[in-house]
């Protein structure tokens, strides 16, 4: 007799195989226009966490832009601060990236490899309206091109709680400047104020960068950080934490822990942006005023955000219109001036307004945080992923704790690393 | 041969006989009805539980043999080279040690603990719900938001150790959030606090059943409160106490967000605190993802939860014999 169930079982067989079968397909930017047609059509424009506070700019760019190009409208869609990469990973993998995306090139060069990304070099002169340095940031070993209008720069500058600094026999006035500076005032801090710290952070790739320790070999295939300098560097910070001049969380501590024990009071001293400043008075008002700004210690770090352009999308040359339009030196000068990051356009530099202190913290913030800008340097590749920052930063951990040696830590991190790179 | 009454009247076949097929008739398109209808209803369910469930299980097993990544580029068939690397990856041994001993140290004090409670809560005194509101109360809170309560109060500078200080218990700090095993304990306390109410409710919807009979009989016989505790009580919450088991192993070795929030998402010092998914969920995550060996590892986890499962399930099967 013929079994019933059959049919029944044989739809839901042919189902799941079709639905395992589409999960084997790879996101492919799938459509994609004329880049040289007429700057036409609806078009969708995602930014990182800019509204509400920025949303008064945004609108007015977007409504120059269409002015400019009547024929063309822009929706705006802003995504929250957390979680941001995994929006656009799943954007990316389901072929409904915006059409302008606002990527930092760690975003970007995953999506630029895989061809999700419009090379935008190949639609605008990049280097006579761009800095060499913002542009260079959007060009990723093996792919041929740039994928990101810079738009706009950040750097870190240093934060010290100036009362913890004075009340632990330092001078507030004449904060650290080196990390070697910095070693001997933690000591003299922990001395004279055994309940307060000077450092809460743990070092990482960015650390050994500024010592000029190569973190990868010329080809990009393997990593070469676990060198006696590298592992110089964590047995300093461990036998600091064995004196007990950095506080035991430290063994814990994400990106933003040494921030946010700034801002608890806990710590007297931070790095962030030059909006930071902003950021800190408003969570802990008891630190209005007692905040003293310094450059980031040896060099400081290269942030870049830039507009990439969808090669998926139906509109592209309006895309690319628009993420031009948003990058130029004016808007870029104008974004700059309400949220305190510089722009990466030539000639924006000579824009007073990044070089002149008007009194305020916030000025004072700005202006060094500008003046670091010109030396300033990407530490960390590119290429070091989300998995691979973990276990390094595992590792040190236990370096710090006295565990094994900074040589052992680099040494199995480099190991470990590499596996991971090889598995890319 | 004889005809049948049937209570409607009707005639039935002769017993031992096999009932003969309808032919077609008018009835057809009711029967076929109410043949579709438990389908119809079921429709909704079964696509969910498709979605949701069975696909990405599947999904998960076929990704396991690939190099697959969140972008998916060229993914390619590699064969057990992710289960060939878990072998290799010191970080699996220690995050499934880590994980098996949170679960064994839950199991008991959640399997027993809540019982206890609901033998207190389920008598009936004046005030006594305010105890039932205030034991389940813990449950309703956010995970993430209890364990960052409890990371501050665990904190070196924090409730516990500066009351501990204070009272001179312990002269410097203990590194509740630092040391790999008190990693542990403090994610263990935090899980028991806030997961009593809900076995606590399990066990008064048990406690409900019990006879008050059997329990007025056996005190007749003489029997002191613990004889009646072990032998009227407890074989008749067996049920409950075995599903509570069964639930407290699934959820204490998927357990993640008490220590990745205590430990800020590394795991410890050297990840030596790491449990299995939170393994899982570094592998996995970002642009450059390694979605084959995450599933690798899922498929492990798989067969490790279904350890415990089926030892529960055989004591269960011994006791009934």
């Amino acid at each position: 007799m013929r079994n019933k169930r059959t049919p029944l079982l044989t739809g839901f067989g042919i189902v799941a195989a079709t639905a395992l079968l589409a999960g084997c397909s790879a996101p492919a930017a799938s459509g994609g226009s004329d880049p040289e047609g007429a700057v036409d059509g609806s078009i969708r424009f995602q930014t990182w966490s800019l509204t509400p506070t920025y949303q008064e700019y945004l609108d007015e760019a977007i409504a120059a832009f269409e002015d400019e190009y009547p024929d063309a409208s822009v929706e705006l869609v802003d995504q929250p601060g957390d979680g941001y990469s995994e929006k656009v990973l799943s954007q990316a993998s389901t072929d409904t990236l915006p059409d302008v995306v606002n990527v930092p090139p760690d975003f970007a060069l995953p999506l630029a490899q895989q061809g999700i990304l419009y090379d935008v070099s190949q639609a605008t002169d990049m280097e006579s309206t761009y800095f060499e340095g913002s542009v260079d940031a959007y060009r990723f070993d093996g792919v041929e091109g740039v994928y990101g209008y810079p738009w706009y720069l950040g750097t870190d500058v240093n934060y010290w709680n100036a009362t913890q600094l004075d009340d632990c026999g330092l001078d507030s006035a004449n904060p650290p400047a080196t990390t070697d500076e910095l070693f001997e005032q933690a000591a003299i801090m922990a001395d004279n104020c055994p309940e307060n710290y000077l450092i809460s952070r743990a070092p990482g790739l960015g650390d050994f960068t500024l010592e000029d320790i190569d973190i990868l070999n010329e080809d990009g295939s393997e990593f070469v950080f676990n060198t006696p300098e590298a592992a110089a560097i964590i047995d300093r910070y461990a036998e600091a934490y064995a004196n007990g001049e950095m506080p035991p969380t430290v063994l814990n501590a994400d990106y933003l822990g040494n921030s946010q024990l700034f801002t608890e009071g806990k710590v007297a001293w931070s790095t962030g942006g030059a909006t930071a400043i902003d950021s800190f008075e408003e969570n802990n008002p008891s630190l209005k005023g007692n905040i003293v700004i310094s450059p980031a210690l040896n060099i400081s770090p290269l942030y870049v955000q830039g507009l990439s352009v969808s090669a998926g999308s139906e509109n592209l040359s309006t895309a690319l219109a628009f993420a031009e339009f948003m990058t130029n030196a004016d808007n870029q000068n104008d974004f700059a001036h309400i949220a305190n990051v510089f722009p990466s356009t030539q000639g924006s530099d000579e824009d007073p307004y990044f070089s002149e202190e008007d009194g305020t913290p916030s000025s004072e913030a700005r202006v060094t945080g500008f003046e670091s800008l010109q030396t300033a340097e990407v530490l960390t590749p590119y290429s070091v992923n989300g998995a691979m920052n973990d276990y390094l930063g595992q590792q040190i951990a236990l370096a710090i704790r006295g565990d094994i040696s900074g040589q052992e830590a680099l040494d199995t991190s480099v190991e470990k690393l590499n596996d991971l790179l090889a598995r890319q | 041969m004889t005809i049948t009454e049937t209570p409607a009247g009707g005639t039935a076949p002769p017993a031992g006989r096999p009932r003969p097929n309808r032919a077609p008739n008018r009835r057809g398109p009711a029967r076929a009805t109410r043949r579709r209808t438990p389908w119809l209803l079921l429709a909704p369910a079964l696509l969910w539980l498709f979605v949701f469930s069975i696909w990405p299980s599947l999904n998960t097993v076929r990704m396991a043999f690939t190099n697959a990544k969140p972008l998916g580029g060229t993914e390619r068939f590699v064969g057990f080279d992710n289960f060939g690397y878990i072998l290799e990856d010191d970080q699996v041994a220690n995050a499934l040690l880590n994980s098996v001993v949170f679960m064994l140290v839950c199991l008991p004090l959640l399997t027993i603990l809540p019982l206890l409670i609901a033998l207190l809560v389920e008598k009936k005194l004046p005030g006594i719900t305010f105890f039932r509101t205030a034991f389940y109360t813990p449950v309703i809170a956010s995970a993430v938001v209890v364990a960052l309560i409890w990371t501050f109060m665990l904190d070196d500078r924090g409730l516990v150790n500066g009351l501990a200080q204070e009272l001179s218990i312990i002269q410097g700090p203990l590194p509740f959030l630092t040391d790999r095993w008190l990693i542990v304990l403090s994610a263990v306390s935090l899980t028991v606090w806030k997961g009593l109410g809900y076995y606590m409710i399990i066990y008064l919807a048990a406690l409900g059943n019990v006879s008050k009979d059997l329990h007025e009989a056996a005190a007749m016989d003489g029997a002191g409160a613990i004889r009646r505790f072990l032998s009227v009580t407890l074989p008749a919450v067996r049920g409950a106490m075995l599903l509570i088991a069964v639930l407290v192993c699934i959820a204490a070795l998927r357990v993640f967000s008490e220590v990745f929030i205590m430990t800020g998402g590394t795991g410890g010092a050297g990840g030596e605190a790491l449990t299995m998914v939170m393994l899982i969920q570094q592998y996995s995550r970002g642009f450059a993802g390694d979605l084959g060996y995450a599933s690798a590892l899922s498929i492990l986890m798989f067969f490790v939860t279904l350890v415990p499962m089926l030892i529960l399930a055989r004591i269960n099967s011994r006791s009934d014999r």
